[in-house]
């Protein structure tokens, strides 16, 4: 009934972050991501975690994530030429380029226009960028970064194990950081969406400091992958555990818990964000809810640059669409094996990349509601809905209806422009203090 | 995730290699996971349950169990005929977790063969058998 402990079984060593010791001792269930071990959920489970973050705040350990610095005075031209997102018109609604403490989503692409990997590009200053990739994909990035930059005045440096990151995800969480952080009322004044101050490196004074109250630096990013308000903090190796311990102990009494890569997922899925070798990957990074990542000209028809891949994506014959789904129930079907999607003339039209269950939304007279909506019932306490993408062979509107099916279940789920509502991951700061 | 050591394994149930266990009822069989599945499986939020008079085989798939995570098969300790299925399930599956020999019962049958019992492991088995697979 319990499918065999593959995914904790170490043929080769898994990696662990410097965090491993507390979440074995806490108690986590442990399981191998990206080749490290780490926590899929604490004691208190997926359900409280996921939730949490949605009403209070979780912390994350996201050590096992890579970072990957860049400078030289042609790093810029170098991540122009390998990143999907134009850096010259990247920020904001007037498309300004990227500058000192601002950061960037978007991918880096194969000849082929298949991703490699989805990435973050934080600008330090005009020859000092960070780029931070999943778990895993340290060398390989930093490796396709340096043939790229080959002839070029750039240096590559894959930090990966060699840096601390964990991430504070929820409406309590700028509350909960003023209370550890130096002049918090500083370091939260002008911090939009996507912007960061401070470093993880004493030495470093652009863009600003941010330092906890005994001096050790970080940096401080509005930046996360649950969809909900919240930082990712990134500090020196040496200093982790004693962030991780302090943020917990300031937390507490606002109701922030640890959580873990179960509950990501699921935040994460109801937040209809793509998982890197999952929901993207080797196919044209074409036809997706994430067109953003891409630089398209105003009338989408073409770029406004050339980067690794572009010629593929402007010829390229493909008929796939990844859209988002949400079920009417929580129940899912596996990834694991194969899957169908079975449209309304019972057609075999794709598969399914990602099924998770978003645990704080439901359905009322139809339309998806979540726990924190301010327009919810009295007592709304839903049982969850399942949620992911889904590639298929023929273009789908939101409102159409599919089912699903995985080797032993079909089940119906709905076509959907978003997935869970009333995220808040982009509200203004001054709001959540 | 709970060491061995720590899982509560009751004394009064036969245990199957897949961790359902199995207990006598009068005639009857009562029939749920083990505290070691529920720890492993982490928060249940869906059973599947079958339908009473159903008829199954020792062995033979009879349900499953939904976590967060994944989707896992029950198969019948011992083969019979269902007679009564827990229906606090359908609103609080998460009994299956917190109360697995009790509250989280999953299925009672009447048993077709009462011998099956005896191809069960005890407890100590049952420990022995999970310190080995880890």
């Amino acid at each position: 009934m319990i499918a065999a402990r593959k995914d904790t079984e170490m043929n080769d060593q898994p990696r662990k972050t410097v965090l491993h010791q507390w979440h074995v001792e806490s108690g986590a269930h442990m399981a191998l991501f990206g080749g490290y071990e780490m926590p899929l959920w604490y004691p208190t489970g997926v359900k409280t975690e996921h939730r949490a973050v949605l009403t209070a705040a979780g912390l994350f350990d996201t050590s096992h994530m890579a970072a990957i610095t860049v400078d030289g005075a042609d790093a810029f031209s170098c991540l122009q030429h390998c990143f999907t997102k134009d850096l010259t018109a990247c920020i904001g609604r007037d498309k300004n380029p990227l500058s000192p403490g601002r950061c960037v989503y978007g991918a880096y692409l194969n000849d082929r226009g298949y991703v490699i990997d989805d990435a973050i590009i934080y600008q330090f200053d005009t020859n000092h960028y960070m780029t931070i990739v999943n778990a895993g994909m340290g060398a390989e990035i930093a490796a396709h970064l340096t043939d790229a930059a080959a002839g070029m005045d750039v240096s590559v440096h894959d930090l990966s194990d060699n840096l601390g990151k964990m991430d504070v995800q929820g409406p309590r969480a700028a509350v909960i950081l003023s209370k550890i952080i130096d002049s918090p009322e500083v370091v939260f004044d002008r911090l939009p969406y996507f912007a960061f101050k401070g470093h993880f490196r004493a030495e470093a004074t652009r863009p600003g400091t941010v330092t906890l109250t005994d001096g050790t630096p970080i940096l401080l990013s509005r930046t996360g992958y649950t969809g909900e308000f919240g930082f990712e903090i990134f500090i020196t190796v040496s200093n982790t555990e004693k962030l991780w311990k302090v943020i917990l102990d300031a937390g507490r009494d606002f109701g922030l818990i640890p959580c873990a890569l179960a509950a990501r997922d699921s935040l994460r899925a109801g937040a209809k964000l793509p998982l890197s070798h999952q929901d993207i990957g080797p196919w044209p990074f074409l036809n997706h809810p994430w067109l953003f990542a891409l630089p398209y000209t105003d009338d989408g028809t073409d770029f406004t640059k050339e980067f690794i891949g572009f010629e593929a994506l402007k010829t390229a014959q493909y008929d796939e669409y990844t859209v988002p789904f949400a079920g009417f129930d929580l129940r899912k079907v596996s990834t694991h094996g194969t899957t169908k999607v079975i449209d309304s003339d019972g057609s075999n039209i794709g598969i399914v990349l990602t099924c998770a269950t978003d645990m704080a939304i439901g359905r009322v007279e139809g339309v998806i509601v979540s726990i924190t909506s301010p327009d919810r019932p009295a007592d709304f306490d839903p049982k969850g809905l399942s949620c992911g993408f889904i590639k298929v062979k023929k273009r789908l509107q939101p409102g159409d209806i599919v089912s699903i099916a995985d080797e032993r279940r079909t089940l119906p789920v709905e076509i959907v422009d978003d997935i869970r509502p009333d995220r808040t991951a982009r509200t203004s700061l001054v709001k959540m203090l | 995730m709970k060491e061995i050591d720590d899982l509560i394994l009751d004394d009064d149930v036969r245990y199957a290699e897949d961790h359902e266990w199995a207990r006598h009822d009068g005639d009857l069989v009562r029939i749920g996971i083990s505290d070691y599945a529920q720890d492993q499986l982490g928060d249940i939020v869906y059973v599947d349950l079958p339908e009473i008079g159903e008829e199954f085989a020792k062995g033979e798939e009879f349900g499953t169990v939904e976590s967060v995570k994944a989707v896992s098969e029950l198969y019948m300790p011992v083969g019979g005929k269902i007679v009564a299925v827990n229906n606090d399930l359908e609103d609080a599956p998460e009994l299956v977790n917190t109360e697995p020999y009790d509250g989280g019962w999953i299925i009672e049958i009447n048993p077709s063969d009462p011998g099956d019992m005896d191809d069960l492991m005890d407890k100590d088995t049952y420990i022995e058998m999970l310190k080995e697979g880890a």
